[in-house]
């Protein structure tokens, strides 16, 4: 469970979140959707604890984030997994080695075990063939699905965040991004939060949609309850889309 | 245009108000600064990554091996060369080899060996850690739950102050060899006395000058450079202002210890060469 409660974030004079408050069940996937700047990265960068909030807490696992020091925020992200608006593969590394990096960090397990699971997880997103190259010689949707299986390298993510990971896609690596998301959840049982501005991925992988407008979260709910909302915002949103 | 930016945007806050903000700007750089260096200490310590920091002194010392030898050895003829100059109408040629092996051990040897890295190293380290910055893969170490000072810092930290003094000694030796030629052919001091003089400056306090300056040197270039680096905002752009201040800092900072290390070396031991 992931929980925040009047979180307030600000840049300066700017308000990004205005005292949001939003409740992810464990197990559920939450989309985020909202307009560019909107304040959707902040969000998450709120439940990583890399971004303090003027005030509120966030709650994961009914373990405040703010509580934590130093070590303990490291110790809580090694359960966490978390996918780049721009992949943020580490560049001097191999996509089997960026993978590899947690087992490595984490885990004491010898080298081929380690390529074992790496090469396990570049299957799952199907970039097996890729283990030596580096990300900056991959398209733009394999570094995505690169990070993807970066994320899922930790042993059984308790939390799955992903910014934006189908923007800028063609059609067919959305949709086998998003299926590969349903899997991952379905695999770890993990919380998610995808943030997004597509509304058919939006549909494809979320249990609950929240909408974010000018720093305040203005409908939250499943599906049915987004689409029944009265709010004009919401309506052109929707309609845009379809 | 309101939108353009003035040339004039800085100047025109009230002079109190700046030197207020520049005070505290530069304790709170201090203090963050000393935050990043006791940590990474601290992970030298309690966490040693063996292969990382082998990686970084290949790196950086290795690597750097030609652009020293060469500055030494240039500095070594040229300090011969006019040295020599200087002292010949004294009569004090029998000196030369002993003036010229104590300056390049006590000062131009350590100096000239971390300004020539400053150059490859600080530089290369902020633009690094700096592109790291920018495109969140720092973020992604601490999501990941890796320290970034622990896993990037430390390590090129621990290098700096392990090669800095290896090849700044190799240098030295070097610059004085190069002395020796300028001694044989061109200044007509007999080698072996300008060997002897050499010898004589291989004192205690000149070693011991030799070596701590490099170590202290070599930390500052690495640890200025990851500093910068790691705070690097603002796109490529911000790259490169990180970049330029790290390296200009870096040597600023390498001549400010280099006069208190002398000074203070000069205070333990006296006036003895
Ligand atoms: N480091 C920062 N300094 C100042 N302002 C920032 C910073 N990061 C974000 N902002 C501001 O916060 C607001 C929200 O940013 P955020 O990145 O959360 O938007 P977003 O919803 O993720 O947008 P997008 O869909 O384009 O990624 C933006 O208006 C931006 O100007
Ligand atoms: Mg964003």
């Amino acid at each position: 469970m992931i929980r925040l409660e009047k979180v307030t974030v600000a840049y300066g004079e700017q308000i990004v979140l205005d005292a949001i408050d939003l409740e992810i069940p464990t197990g559920k996937t939450m989309v985020i959707l909202g307009e560019s700047g909107s304040g959707k990265t902040t969000i998450l960068k709120c439940v990583l604890g890399t971004l303090h909030p003027v005030s509120g807490r966030v709650l994961a696992n009914n373990q405040d984030i703010g509580k934590l020091d130093e070590e303990g925020l490291l110790r809580f992200r090694q359960r966490m997994g978390m996918v780049f608006q721009e992949g943020a593969l580490f560049d001097s590394l191999t996509v089997g080695e960026n993978v590899a990096f947690w087992l490595w960090e984490h885990t004491a397990l010898p080298d081929d075990k380690v390529e074992e699971r790496v090469r396990t997880l570049l299957r799952f997103v199907g970039l097996e063939a890729s283990i030596d190259q580096k990300p900056s010689d991959l398209s733009g949707g394999m570094r995505r699905r690169v990070a993807i299986a970066r994320a899922m390298a930790a042993e059984d993510p308790a939390f799955m965040l992903y910014d934006e990971p189908t923007t800028g896609l063609d059609p067919f690596t959305s949709k086998s991004i998003c299926d590969l998301m349903r899997r991952v959840q379905r695999e770890f049982k993990s919380t998610n939060i995808v943030v997004t501005h597509d509304l058919t991925d939006a549909y494809r992988v979320g249990d609950l949609f929240t909408f974010i407008k000018d720093a305040k979260v203005i409908a939250t709910g499943t599906r049915q309850e987004i689409e029944h909302s009265a709010d004009p915002f919401i309506q052109t949103f929707l309609s845009l889309d379809s | 245009m309101a939108w353009r930016a003035s040339p004039f945007r800085n100047s025109c806050a009230m002079p109190v108000k700046r030197i207020f903000l520049f005070l505290t700007g530069f304790l709170v750089t201090v203090q963050d600064f000393t935050v990043m260096v006791g940590r990474s200490f601290r992970y030298l310590f309690v966490h040693f990554r063996l292969r990382e920091s082998l990686l970084e002194m290949d790196r950086l010392g290795v690597g750097s091996i030609p652009i020293v030898f060469l500055a030494n050895l240039f500095a070594g003829l040229d300090m011969a060369l006019q040295f020599s100059v200087v002292m010949a109408p004294y009569g004090a040629s029998n000196l030369l080899g002993r003036v010229v092996a104590t300056s390049i051990i006590r000062d131009m040897g350590p100096v000239l060996a971390s300004l020539v890295m400053s150059a490859r190293v600080t530089a290369g380290i902020t633009s690094e850690l700096g592109m790291m910055a920018t495109t969140q893969q720092i973020e992604a170490l601490l999501v990941m739950g890796v320290d970034p000072v622990d896993r990037l810092i430390a390590p090129k930290i621990l290098a700096g102050m392990v090669m800095l003094p290896v090849l700044s000694v190799v240098g030295d030796l070097l610059g004085v060899l190069a002395g020796l030629m300028v001694a044989e052919f061109g200044a007509h001091v007999p080698g072996p006395l300008y060997w002897s003089g050499v010898r004589s400056a291989l004192t205690l306090p000149n070693l011991v000058n030799g070596m701590l300056k490099p170590f202290v040197f070599g930390f500052i270039l690495v640890a200025v450079g990851c500093f910068y680096g790691l705070r690097t905002t603002g796109g490529a752009q911000g790259v490169g202002r990180a970049t330029t201040k790290a390296v200009v800092y870096a040597a600023i900072w390498i001549l400010v210890a280099n006069f208190l290390i002398s000074k203070f070396l000069i205070d333990v031991w006296g006036w003895k060469l």
